[in-house]
């Protein structure tokens, strides 16, 4: 899985900075464990965050913190053999990016879809409460209606694939749209396209699911 | 700007040259400097060498997590709690990857979004993000030190464009999302992602440039 559409530059910011909604951090983080580029890109913007962290005057601090660190460090010993040991991980292609496990699950085959159109089925997370985090899986060659969003939109194409004006997406590939971009995806022939994705507004349909939709997307 | 630390002349063997050249050397002095505290810590688990690192950073990080309107009463634990770690984990850092501000900026955002936002699997992502780094830079086996991308940053950020800079600042040092800055400078969505993308663009053209 190697992406070709990448983390648009002020995502890297908001992620690092901490300040990405909930639902956005949950993409990110998802695309970040399969991609090393933008893992490349992410360490420049933690460099920035770093860099004027160190540029402010300090804050004081209340007298006797210094005495209750140095309790605190006689109590914790440095453990530089611990380090943070992750077993070997085997590509197993039921599973899920493990970034996304907390809000759906370990594995594809565990998942509950539910309908909500013809060919479309979703999940929604209920983990996240700003913005909306969901699964979406639509049937191979079909067309998602048209429609623009009125914030951000951040998908992830998990399985399958799609192609639209800004090109064809493939697994590993994110989509960092803006508020005035206005798109229509066409699933590829063959398998449904699984995607994750993220928004912070209600979408805007204006075509023919519209009236399935819509309901769903203002939840 | 990284000049007030306590205790400078330590570890300094660069001291003569510091003074007659640019800056932009003094604060890859600086980060060297704090570097070698960490390897202190990991090494021989030197209190003084943390302590020095503790009476630098912790003040800072602390304007950092004020800054994003933790309470006062969370944000001195939570700084105790960045520093334990680095106390703890010392041995896991890596020079050639991130300076001690970049390493301590994490820690910091993290332990802020796992407790102070609620995101309780935040950590073991950004743990298992890590990881997946460390195996790269051991893969590649990386040796050259990252100090000098810190000088060159800091003279790109000075060099930013006031409504870019400010847009950074509030991004980074207030936290605030992308809509709430359009809202609070009353500035379309769209412009305030295209002033970050220029903002990024040229604080990595900046940490990319000859020294």
């Amino acid at each position: 899985m190697k992406p070709h559409h990448h983390l648009d530059s002020s995502t890297l910011i908001g992620y690092s900075a901490g300040s990405l909604p909930h639902a956005f951090r949950a993409v990110v983080s998802a695309h970040l464990s399969i991609c090393e580029y933008c893992r490349a890109q992410m360490m420049d913007a933690d460099r920035i965050g770093g860099q004027l962290i160190s540029q402010q005057e300090g804050a004081i601090l209340p007298s006797g913190a210094r005495n209750m660190m140095l309790k605190r460090l006689a109590e914790s010993p440095t453990a530089s053999s611990a380090h943070h040991q992750v077993a070997p991980r085997v590509h197993d292609p039921d599973q899920l990016p493990e970034p996304l496990w907390p809000y759906f699950g370990q594995t594809y085959g565990g998942l509950r879809w539910r309908t909500i159109g013809p060919g479309v089925h979703h999940i929604r997370s209920r983990v996240v409460c700003d913005g909306h985090l969901m699964l979406l899986r639509i049937a191979p060659g079909r067309s998602v209606p048209m429609h623009s969003h009125g914030g951000n939109e951040l998908t992830m194409i998990l399985q399958g694939a799609y192609d639209d004006s800004l090109g064809h997406f493939a697994p590993g590939d994110v989509a960092d749209l803006d508020c005035d971009v206005e798109h229509q995806p066409v699933t590829s022939p063959g398998v449904p396209c699984v995607c994750v994705a993220a928004t912070d507004l209600p979408l805007r349909f204006s075509g023919w699911l519209a009236r399935t939709l819509q309901p769903f997307f203002k939840m | 700007m990284m000049t007030s630390h306590p205790q400078p002349t330590k570890v300094r063997p660069l001291e003569a040259v510091r003074r007659v050249t640019e800056p932009s050397s003094q604060t890859v002095e600086d980060a060297r400097y704090w570097s070698a505290q960490v390897a202190a810590v990991a090494a021989r688990q030197d209190v003084d060498c943390f302590m020095r690192i503790y009476d630098y950073y912790a003040p800072r990080l602390l304007r950092y997590l004020l800054g994003l309107n933790v309470s006062p009463g969370q944000a001195e634990e939570l700084v105790q709690e960045s520093l334990l770690r680095l106390w703890r984990r010392a041995g896991q850092f890596d020079p050639a990857r991130a300076s001690v501000s970049t390493w301590l900026f994490r820690i910091a955002r993290n332990l802020y979004l796992d407790s102070a936002r609620g995101e309780p699997h935040w950590i073991d992502v950004q743990d298992g993000l890590e990881w997946l780094d460390r195996c790269e830079a051991e893969s590649e086996g990386t040796s050259t030190e990252a100090f000098a991308d810190h000088a060159r940053l800091a003279s790109a950020i000075e060099r930013l464009p006031a409504v870019q800079a400010r847009l950074v600042r509030m991004s980074y040092l207030e936290s605030k999302s992308h809509s709430e800055i359009a809202q609070e400078l009353g500035m379309p969505l769209g412009s305030v992602k295209s002033n970050l993308r220029r903002a990024f663009a040229k604080l990595q053209a900046g940490l990319r440039s000859a020294p």
